[in-house]
């Protein structure tokens, strides 16, 4: 019985080794490297790439991306949390509303993000629609800042958000609704005692799904930012293109991951005790 | 059906490794015109695999590992010393390239010509609306406060730094920290005036109306004059960078002499002509020169007089030390 378990879980253990782990070695073994002239790496050996890391220029650069998925990720859950309970309480068409959350994964990131370079540069249909509706007579200055980067990301990573709060609240259990009425509860007040805590797991989740992908960043960051507010995956992405230092890359990237991972850490320990 | 669509495909594939001669070109995006890889392929009866790149990074990360199959690849004239001293590279046989003679001498540079062959170049300048007024002449004009929120310039440490440099009268291929930081401080001085860092993408902005002027390569400018005739383009009083893309040889392919018959092919002036109009481009291929058409032979643009071309400056290698402070220079000005 075990070997034949242990048989099945074959193929992603392969999977996991061969795709996940081997990758992460290498990486690994790059930050301890020393850079070469144009790129690659090479002797000697040094711990100097994660000595860099603690660079207060690249602090910096880490609290705006966490500034920055922050409010990507508030934004969401914003967005998310009515969107998911209007879908719950959809009935038949539950499937459809689901359906159309997913529908902008069907076409690819960056030409979703070139779209919202169309929407908010100066003669793009934003600008344009206000001007001809004499709103306004200089376009305002809507891409390349912050704010544009912000859009993007909410935009981009909505759908995560949804998924996990619809799941949520789609399990919660009506009774306890009913129960909170009959209590003499007014739906806001059933909805901010009742409803919201129970949904706590479902915000953590999506919280989680967005606000990692938010900090990691690079596409969004460098097409609506233009370039100017460099976001931690831009550092990254950075040191493998026009710095050509793929061993203080690869120190970035692990460091990032370790400040992902004990963020995850923490939340989960919570949920853990919750769940088990 | 399809299962026998699939197996003509391996007979193919099978023919193909047995007979055909093959040569596994990697090049720059639009760098060809149309019809040059068939007709190669057709004279030589070989097959070419030809892939393109947006990168010298991209490129090097690939070449780096000295098995990735490549036979000839085209990197920027500043990668080509890291290249060679990384023996990446092998020494070109004159004696096959005897096309080598329709250079013009003043891409021929002893100790680059030896391991590379120039093919096509492009210098930076700036990208201008007409309506803007007085039209920028100085890297200066990027400068202008009147300007805010409608210049851009290219997302490329080594391309601002040029303009900061220069813009100072020093040299762009400074390795002085004193004279960089000072570089850096006009580039932080200049951001707040920046609508963006952009690079080609900026081209359709400018078109647009969006940005009115913009540090841009004279190929990419070109290209956005020909979609709308109330666009300029000058290289700037205080003087500007050069960049030279050339053929090389790795030194991993087993296919030396079918290398060297492109590299040669590529030579001609007819096929380098024919290159350069169709791709709007510049060649370094002085007796392709004659044969292009007028648009592009005379386009003060795409080659700029010898007066013009007095000030300008070849970008070089940089050493580890000197890179680096650069780089942290750049991620000071992006961060800020």
């Amino acid at each position: 019985m075990m070997r034949l378990r242990a048989f099945f879980l074959l193929p992603a253990w392969a999977f996991t080794l061969l795709l996940f782990l081997a990758p992460m070695g290498i990486i690994v073994v790059y930050s301890l490297q020393t850079k070469g002239v144009y790129g690659g790496v090479g002797e000697p050996w040094t711990f100097e790439n994660y000595v860099r890391l603690f660079d207060p220029l690249y602090g910096v650069i880490l609290l705006r991306s966490f500034a920055m998925a922050g409010a990507a990720t508030f934004g969401c859950l914003v967005l998310a949390f009515p969107l998911a309970l209007y879908i719950s309480r959809s009935g038949t068409r539950k499937t459809l509303l689901l359906n159309l959350v997913m529908l902008p994964f069907w076409t690819s990131f960056l030409v979703r993000t070139y779209a919202w370079m169309f929407l908010l540069r100066d003669t793009g249909l934003i600008n344009s629609m206000l001007f001809g509706m004499g709103l306004i007579n200089e376009p305002l200055p809507l891409l390349y800042n912050d704010g544009a980067v912000v859009v993007g990301l909410i935009y981009g990573y909505l759908p995560f958000a949804v998924l996990p709060l619809y799941s949520n609240l789609e399990r919660l259990d009506k009774g306890l609704l009913e129960a909170a009425a009959d209590l003499g509860a007014k739906p806001w007040e059933a909805m901010l005692h009742v409803v919201l805590p129970l949904t706590a797991p479902g915000m953590r989740a999506a919280g989680v799904l967005v606000f990692i992908p938010s900090l990691g960043a690079y596409l969004t960051p460098d097409l609506l930012g233009g370039g100017k507010s460099m976001m931690i995956g831009n550092l990254v992405q950075n040191q493998f293109t026009s710095a050509r230092d793929w061993p203080f890359g690869s120190a970035l990237s692990l460091g990032l991951m370790a400040v992902v991972m004990l963020l995850l850490w923490a939340l989960l320990r919570r949920d853990g005790e919750e769940m088990l | 059906m399809r299962r026998r669509v699939f197996a003509a495909s391996l007979i193919g594939l099978g023919c193909g490794r047995s007979r055909q001669p093959k040569l596994n070109v990697f090049n720059w995006s639009a760098y060809v015109a149309p019809e040059t890889v068939p007709n190669f392929e057709r004279e030589f009866g070989v097959k070419v695999r030809y892939s393109i790149y947006e990168s010298n990074e991209e490129m090097l990360a690939r070449v780096f590992s000295g098995n990735s199959g490549w036979d000839v690849v085209f990197p920027t004239h500043y990668i080509v010393p890291p290249m060679r001293e990384q023996g990446l590279l092998v020494a070109l046989d004159p004696a096959q390239l005897p096309n080598r003679k329709h250079l013009d001498p003043a891409f021929v540079r002893p100790g680059l010509t030896d391991y590379a062959v120039p093919y096509m170049w492009n210098a930076t300048g700036i990208l201008f609306n007409k309506k803007l007024q007085p039209t920028p002449e100085s890297w200066a004009d990027l400068w202008r406060p009147a300007l805010r929120g409608k210049i851009t310039m290219l997302d490329d440490p080594a391309e601002v730094l040029a303009a900061a440099l220069r813009k100072l009268g020093l040299s762009l291929n400074s390795r002085n920290p004193d004279e960089l930081r000072a570089a850096q401080r006009e580039a932080l001085r200049q951001k707040p005036l920046l609508r963006a860092y952009l690079n080609s993408e900026v081209r359709d902005q400018v078109v647009a109306g969006d940005v009115m002027a913009a540090q841009l390569w004279s190929t990419t400018a070109q290209q956005a004059i020909d979609a709308a005739p109330h666009l300029g383009f000058v290289y700037p009083r205080e003087g500007f960078p050069v960049n030279l893309d050339c053929a090389v040889i790795l030194r991993e392919s087993p296919r030396q002499e079918m290398a060297h018959a492109w590299i040669n092919y590529l030579l001609r002036p007819e096929v380098s002509a024919r290159v350069a109009d169709s791709m709007r481009t510049a060649t370094a291929n002085l007796a392709a020169r004659p044969l292009l058409g007028a648009g592009t032979r005379d386009n003060g643009t795409l080659y700029p007089s010898a007066e013009v071309m007095a000030r300008a400056e070849w970008f070089e290698t940089m050493t580890p030390e000197v890179q680096r402070l650069r780089d942290r220079l750049w991620t000071e000005i992006k961060s800020a």
